[in-house]
């Protein structure tokens, strides 16, 4: 043969060589490729979950792929516009707040479980916010009640103990904030200021949200809303907050001594038991509730994820049976989970295991997990809608202006004008 | 007939099998660059959420006129584009007349120095700079170190501070790229004249005024028309360093546009009209651009 075509049938060899290391890169049959956030809390739960299920099932390997929050949205939303299904996982963790914005815009990608799993022995309210058209897509997996996470050794140096945290209002808080800051020089909380969750935090725990059951804004006039953002203007006159910029300088700051307390979800207890020194010295307390307004409580919800299957995922079969072997039926998993994580499930016969009446000694010996659990039972119920990200934004938008001593009533009116400028 | 009849049966082939060696490459770009161009076109008189989307006509344009975000992000692009653009070219022009010295030492090493952060990959050296700005990271440290400030500044949670933390990013980053180019074009000045000069009596500062700006005029306006797009542009930074924050302080309008597709409930023919409002900027400013570095004949 001449050169030339010598030459071409070696390129060709090769270029065939590159497409099948392609294909072999695809997922192979028995391996369950699960997106997720948060390596200590997510992340956690889900290899222990693999771990049970292999041990039965061991031709099935579980691989969790860590991202940040906001990636892994995107990334699925992006790849969910674009049409491709390769590379998209077999489960994915989304949060609660952007279940019905996923279900809506791409339909036909989540595929129903309520035919495989038995939905009805999670709490109501977690199936509910996945439903569309009378079928139920996740299988709910933890609940965000809130509670507010304190430094006890630090806060008792200044005079103050558990007692004197039951049952306050943010203005008591404040109060106690300032005297602690007097008494030690330490700062009471991290306040990020690219981030509107205390402000969820504030509306839920009062019974309101930025939209109505319709789906209409309801900001301009929300007594709610206004008395969160008169909060946080105090808040952050006061001087006992810090601002820092993104998670890890967060939860850096309350892990490290730096700020001594945070007002966030139970799920937060993955992260601070990840500093096993600081067992005995932590404590948690209902979250305050808002001045002044009526229907205000002490207790609320921040975040909460379900996990669900992708139609296009690969191996679909032995991903529906692992979440229905050991998330849907398994009450002893979460025992674990709970203890070691703080996760706490959805899953209703679960709540009656011994791990969820149990005392916390890293918690100073506090039956935290009955405290959590009866807050829970305690959250006002609110429909969270689909432009949760739009109404976020607009908030954070405004911070500046409320940091600075804005007009409430101006803030909340250009909150309310971008909101419904962005929901169109 | 005329022309066609005089051509000759080769000078046929030859235009012929001219097209046939660029036909590969115009169905590629066709593919790839025109068809998505004319489709985002179309895109933007779309309105609708996520797949479903309807014809709206000019809804989208009047969407832009009463959007907060599309104005905040604008007003934050053009800032950039105002300060950044010309401190990096003043930096670029004023390395490369200095560099430009044969007789200085490490002249190579200096070179090599200023064009590295380049070729950084840009996720890698983003993320180095969000940890060099983080409330407790090196920047900080050394400024307090060197007694400069005595309170650590909140570089990414203020938003005067954030601006400040991307635009020295950029700078960082470009002002080597157009040094280079700088450089190039010095090299091809004759010596001659600036001997000239000198035996004249100009002074330094005079002959970099009157002599090599002046000669300069082909590349600054390259540089300055290629900048202004890049920066138009901006995305990769700010999203990385600073995702648009704190509170849209350092959004611009790209991030705004993946914003809309991406983050929030999904609007594609808005995120294509808003990537229209870039291109008549560049289209505008490359113009205005063009115009003021034109020869006038006297």
């Amino acid at each position: 043969m001449t050169s030339f075509s010598a030459g071409l049938k070696r390129s060709l060899a090769i270029a065939l060589a590159g497409v099948s290391m392609f294909s072999v890169t695809a997922a192979s049959a028995g391996e369950i490729t699960v997106w997720a956030w948060d390596p200590n809390f997510n992340g956690a739960t889900m290899n222990k979950a693999a771990e049970i299920y292999s041990a039965a099932n061991p031709d099935v390997t579980v691989t969790v792929v860590d991202f940040a929050k906001a990636d892994l949205e995107t990334k699925l939303q992006a790849q969910l516009a674009s049409g491709t299904t390769d590379g998209l996982p077999d489960i994915v963790l989304i949060e609660d707040y952007g279940a019905q914005k996923y279900l809506q815009s791409f339909p036909g990608a989540f595929e129903p479980l309520s035919g495989a799993v038995d939905l009805s022995g999670f709490a109501p309210y977690k199936v509910e916010l996945a439903t569309l058209n009378g079928q139920g897509y996740s299988l709910p997996f933890d609940s965000g009640v809130t509670g507010m996470f304190y430094r006890s050794d630090i806060l008792a140096d200044a005079g103050y103990t558990a007692a004197d945290l039951e049952g306050i209002t943010w203005s008591r808080l404040i109060e106690i904030g300032t005297d602690v800051k007097e008494k030690t020089g330490q700062i009471l909380m991290p306040i990020d200021p690219n981030d509107a969750g205390i402000f969820r935090i504030m509306m839920q725990s009062a019974g309101s949200w930025y939209f109505d059951a319709d789906g209409n804004p309801t900001i301009a006039d929300n007594p709610v809303f206004k008395a969160a953002l008169k909060t946080y203007q105090d808040l952050i006159a006061s001087g006992i907050t810090k601002p820092v910029a993104g998670w890890t300088e967060y939860t850096g700051s309350f892990t490290s001594g730096d700020t001594l307390a945070t007002v966030t979800g139970v799920w937060m207890v993955g992260t601070i038991k990840a500093n096993p020194d600081q067992s005995g010295q932590w404590g948690i307390a209902p979250i305050p509730a808002l001045d002044g307004v009526e229907g205000a409580t002490n207790a609320s919800n921040l975040g909460g994820s379900s996990w669900y299957v992708m139609s296009s995922a690969p191996n679909k079969a032995e991903a529906i049976d692992f979440l229905k072997t050991v998330w849907g039926e398994d009450a002893d998993f979460y025992q674990e989970i709970l203890v070691n994580q703080g996760a706490l499930g959805s899953l209703m016969v679960a709540r009656e295991g011994e791990a969820y009446s149990a005392s916390d000694e890293f918690f100073g010996g506090a039956p935290v997990w009955q405290n959590f659990s009866t807050w829970l039972g305690q959250i006002p119920s609110v429909n969270y809608g689909i432009f949760t990200n739009e109404a976020d934004a607009a908030v954070v938008a405004q911070i500046p202006a409320l940091t600075s001593g804005g007009n409430i009533d101006e803030i909340a009116a250009a909150v309310d004008a971008q909101v419904r400028q962005q929901i169109q | 007939m005329g022309v066609g009849v005089a051509q000759s049966g080769l000078a046929r082939k030859e235009q012929v099998s001219g097209w046939l060696f660029v036909m590969p490459a115009l169905v590629l770009l066709g593919v790839f660059m025109i068809y998505p161009i004319l489709w985002s076109l179309w895109m933007s008189f779309q309105v609708g959420r996520g797949m479903a989307f309807s014809f709206g006509g000019f809804a989208n344009i009047m969407r832009l006129t009463q959007d907060p975000v599309f104005l905040r992000a604008l007003t934050n692009t053009l800032t950039f584009l105002a300060i950044q653009v010309p401190i990096m070219l003043v930096l670029a022009l004023l390395f490369a007349s200095a560099l430009n010295d044969s007789k200085l030492w490490g002249r190579s090493w200096f070179r090599t120095a200023i064009f590295l952060p380049c070729v950084t990959s840009l996720v890698a050296y983003s993320v180095v700079f969000r940890s060099m700005f983080a409330q407790d990271g090196i920047m900080n440290q050394m400024l307090m170190g060197l007694s400069i400030i005595d309170a650590p500044i909140p570089w990414l949670a203020d938003p005067f501070w954030a601006k400040v933390v991307i635009i020295s990013a950029i700078t960082w980053r470009w002002t080597g790229y157009n040094m280079i180019f700088y450089l190039a074009a010095m090299q091809n000045i004759d010596r001659s004249i600036y001997e000239a000069a000198k035996i004249d009596g100009v002074p330094a500062w005079a002959r970099f005024w009157y002599i090599t700006i002046p000669m300069l005029k082909p590349v600054i306006l390259f540089t300055t028309v290629i900048s202004t797009i890049g920066t138009l542009q901006l995305f990769d930074e700010v999203n990385l360093i600073t995702q648009g924050g704190p509170s849209d302080s350092t959004l611009t309008l790209s991030l705004y546009i993946y914003n809309l597709s991406f983050r929030f409930m999904p609007s594609f023919g808005y995120a294509a009209t808003v990537s229209y409002v870039i291109v008549v900027l560049v289209g505008i400013l490359t113009f205005i651009q063009f115009l003021a570095a034109r020869d006038r004949r006297a």
